[in-house]
């Protein structure tokens, strides 16, 4: 454990928080001291949610240490219960609170309540959010299902082609959560494109759903679980239990769109080659036409909650042309899979918590795009790369008001819209051959989207030392590389966007060599090297 | 010392002389019924485990083993391996145990008894019983108490320090294991003690004895009157079971005969009654020195 001014996820009891807040008839009581409840404005002002979270949290403070604190909790127990009245109750500790040893869980569950009262044991030490959240669906799901669970040696369930002979298949969507990244649009998203196939949706889970609604889960042929953080656990579970088949494709980009179209096509024999190949994405077109062939090779560096970063890098891979130059994730759950992902991209994976390391990374492998949480866009802003977010822990912004799903076909529009605009944004390459002699491109012009103050144009000194004129986000030069003043002018013909790399590869080029200084014929030969 | 730093020196330290333990929930195991076998090493603890697993899923149980040894040889005759431990695993993933998943250490053995041994450091090395806490505390945060309806601990030799009593705070029902003999008497004493201490906080209670290895019970059974015990299952000195052993499978794999069928039929009835819920028994431990003057031939 480290000191540390930013996590990319909160402890355990946020993604108990995160379960309550996303399902409705449930409240969670938190035995917590005073202050924790600030991250109820993780609710209201990023996610812009109309409600409170349903959370009281029973606030003990100094004075309380010294005497029953688990009177304290059984009291508030009962006040909520008696104010809220849910359908369910869960009761979980803040991290400091697990420290008092009351059993917060064990404690209310023996209260007597007449609703289920799910007792959560959170690891607040540990184990994080994501675990925090995952655990709570699975101990509602278990504790509302359990009595459900079919008896040792009953009589199998048929395969779901057998279930739905004479109608349409039922599929539960579910890991959707309050504070997952779009989660509210990718529901909408998929529930149009399940219907297109002729997939009905029985319910979505926990976003929207009631504890009613959840002992309905069994009576869907299928579940997808689209969110595996927070919903693998239950799934597992379901699938252990109730013979429920889980399809664990995750729609997001073209290829992982069809990739999930064709599992659900296996488990109920649903043609989907229509659906397939129709699709209503423009990405595929887009990434190929004329405009966009200047993508080919942007070297992209992913970072963020497993899902979307595997996700992301095939996208950028396989879809758009990009070449992904590093792949990390801060979700250690799934860490197995991101490093298999990043062995087909022949990248190590960077699995951490630490978004000094990420910033470490992004300043050593100098990318042309950033795509990841809030935090890398604050890394690329400080290194003025263009970025993306991709992933929860995300920001206001990233909670648009209009319709931005990442799942689906739409998703692939968006997604497109929003990884190519950074990069693009009037900046084709044409158009600045044609008018790099004009004012606004000077040499020193950043995107103008990227807010970074232009610089004043400096008037071209004798000899430019490289580590007078690299840009913060340069890497260190290769020791005792210098640009004459004529090889310095020449690459300045070169459009801004692709003169980093072309820099970076002639000194490259220089350092290997033994060439003190770079005139304008360093430049061409290192620049016929690399064309080779 | 607690949590916040402040010694603690009120009084008697509740759980045993010299340990404070925190509580931990008793809630968390949920539905399965937990034994902790414990007894003398070498006296026969993980021949019985693996023999009891095997006949809790011959009642149609699902049963969860889980060795914790550092040895780590308690499922071998239900894997006919020596599966990786948890630690060896931990080890590959440099410790994030969140990396971890139940299927990289867990392991399905005979007649689908579940498997895990815990491990440990290597010999005379590292804390061993830290090692046990982590494990268990793994397995609950993998659920694998949860869809299980037996959970069977078998635990090294004596309960030498808090980490090896972790299996009390978890089990309802602790075992030993002792021969007819001084040595496995005189440890089991000191168990009893241990596990008296735990019932004080823990749900935990002595369900009795299962004397092993030994034609006669004549000490046993004098001990346990007198302290009050209770035998609930007898092995005789059956060389099917040390020939078992080297086959490396449990006796419900053995070829038939009169021995193999007593000693299963004990291990069946132990099972049996065990699932039907063993008494609880209020142990009163000697002291050593009486114990010493206590067995004897005179």
């Amino acid at each position: 454990m480290q000191l540390t001014v930013w996590t990319y996820e909160g402890p355990p009891h946020i993604g108990a928080m995160r379960i309550a807040a996303s399902m409705n008839a449930v409240h969670c009581v938190l035995h917590a001291p005073q202050g924790d409840t600030y991250a109820d404005l993780l609710f209201t002002m990023i996610e812009r949610s109309e409600r409170r979270p349903p959370v009281s949290y029973t606030t003990f403070k100094a004075r309380d240490m010294g005497t029953d604190t688990a009177e304290l909790l059984k009291t508030r127990v009962q006040e909520t219960y008696d104010r809220f009245r849910p359908d369910l109750l869960l009761v979980g500790e803040a991290c400091t609170a697990e420290l008092l040893q009351d059993q917060a869980g064990g404690l209310a569950e023996s209260m007597g309540l007449p609703i289920p009262v799910v007792p959560l044991e959170l690891s607040a030490f540990s184990r994080q959010e994501n675990w925090g959240a995952s655990e709570t669906f699975y101990q509602i799901v278990r504790r509302v299902l359990h009595a459900q669970v079919p008896a040792p040696g009953s009589a199998p369930r048929a395969p779901v082609s057998e279930r739905c002979a004479n109608r349409r298949p039922l599929a539960n969507l579910l890991g959707a959560t309050s504070l997952g990244f779009r989660c509210r649009d990718d529901v909408v998203e998929l529930t149009r494109l399940l219907d297109s196939i002729g997939v009905d949706v029985n319910l979505v889970a926990p976003l929207g759903a009631t504890p009613a609604d959840i002992a309905r889960i069994p009576e869907a042929d299928f579940n997808c679980c689209l969110y595996p953080e927070v919903a693998a656990s239950a799934c597992g579970w379901l699938e252990r239990m109730f013979k429920q088949p889980t399809v664990k494709a995750i729609p997001i980009g073209f290829g992982g769109t069809r990739d999930f179209l064709r599992e659900i096509a296996a488990l109920t024999g649903i043609d989907v080659s229509a659906a397939v190949a129709a699709g209503t994405s423009r990405l595929p077109w887009y990434s190929r036409s004329v405009d966009s062939t200047y993508l080919t090779g942007k070297r992209v560096f992913i970072f963020a909650d497993a899902t979307h970063a595997i996700a992301a890098a095939r996208i950028c891979s396989e879809e758009l042309g990009f070449k992904v130059v590093g792949l990390g994730t801060y979700s250690r759950e799934l860490a197995r899979e991101v490093r298999a992902a990043a062995a087909r991209y022949r990248v190590e994976a960077l699995i951490t918590d630490d978004y000094l390391e990420v910033e470490a990374q992004v300043a050593a492998l100098h990318p042309e795009l950033v795509l990841g949480s809030q935090m890398e866009r604050h890394i690329a802003k400080r290194f003025g790369v263009p970025c993306a977010v991709i992933s929860a822990p995300h920001h206001v912004q990233d909670c648009p008001a209009r319709y931005a799903p990442q799942m689906g076909f739409e998703g692939t529009n968006v997604i497109f819209d929003t990884w190519v605009h950074p990069l693009m944004m009037g900046l084709e390459e044409h158009l600045l051959t044609m008018f790099r002699g004009d004012a606004e491109f000077h040499d020193e012009a950043t995107p103008s989207h990227l807010h970074s103050p232009a610089k004043a144009r400096a008037t071209t000194p004798e000899t430019v030392s490289v580590a007078d004129s690299s840009p913060a986000a340069d890497p260190a030069p290769a020791a005792g590389v210098v640009w004459s003043p004529e090889g310095e002018r020449e690459l300045k013909k070169i459009p801004f966007f692709v003169r980093g790399k072309a820099r970076r590869n002639t000194e490259l080029f220089a350092a290997e060599r033994g060439i003190q200084t770079i005139t304008v014929e360093t430049l061409y030969d290192a620049k016929a090297h690399f064309g080779r | 010392m607690n949590n916040f730093g402040i010694p603690v020196t009120l009084g008697q330290p509740p759980d045993g002389e010299g340990s404070v333990q925190v509580l931990e929930d008793e809630a968390i195991v949920g539905r399965a019924k937990v034994f902790a076998v414990y007894g003398k090493g070498g006296i026969g603890k993980s021949t019985t485990s693996s023999n009891l697993s095997a006949a809790f899923s011959k009642l149609g149980k699902r049963v969860l083993q889980i060795g914790c040894d550092p040895k780590h040889d308690s499922t071998f005759t239900l894997t006919k391996c020596l599966v990786p431990t948890v630690i060896d695993i931990l080890e590959s993933v440099q410790f994030h145990a969140e990396e971890l998943r139940p299927e990289d250490y867990c392991y399905e053995g005979y007649n689908g008894v579940m498997c895990v041994e815990a491990g440990g450091p290597p010999a005379g090395t590292g804390c061993g019983g830290y090692v046990v806490g982590q494990t268990v505390k793994l397995l609950k945060q993998h659920h694998l108490f949860e869809d299980t309806d037996v959970v069977i601990f078998d635990v090294l030799g004596d309960v030498v320090c808090g980490g090896f009593a972790t299996p009390l705070q978890h089990a309802e029902r602790a075992l030993i294991v002792a021969a007819n003999d001084f040595d496995s008497i005189f440890a089991m004493n000191r168990i009893a003690a241990a596990i008296m201490a735990k019932a004080k906080n823990y749900k935990v209670r002595i369900a009795g004895v299962v004397a092993n290895r030994s034609v006669e019970t004549d000490q046993i059974d004098r001990f346990a009157d007198a302290v009050g015990l209770k035998r609930l299952a007898h092995l005789p000195d059956l060389d099917v079971i040390r020939r078992s052993r080297l086959k490396k499978c449990t006796l419900f794999e053995m070829d038939t005969s009169p021995e193999v069928e007593l000693a299963r039929a004990q291990y069946m009835q132990l099972a049996a009654a065990l699932w039907a819920g063993a008494e609880p028994l209020t142990v009163a431990p000697m002291r050593d020195r009486d114990i010493f003057d206590f067995l004897g031939f005179d």
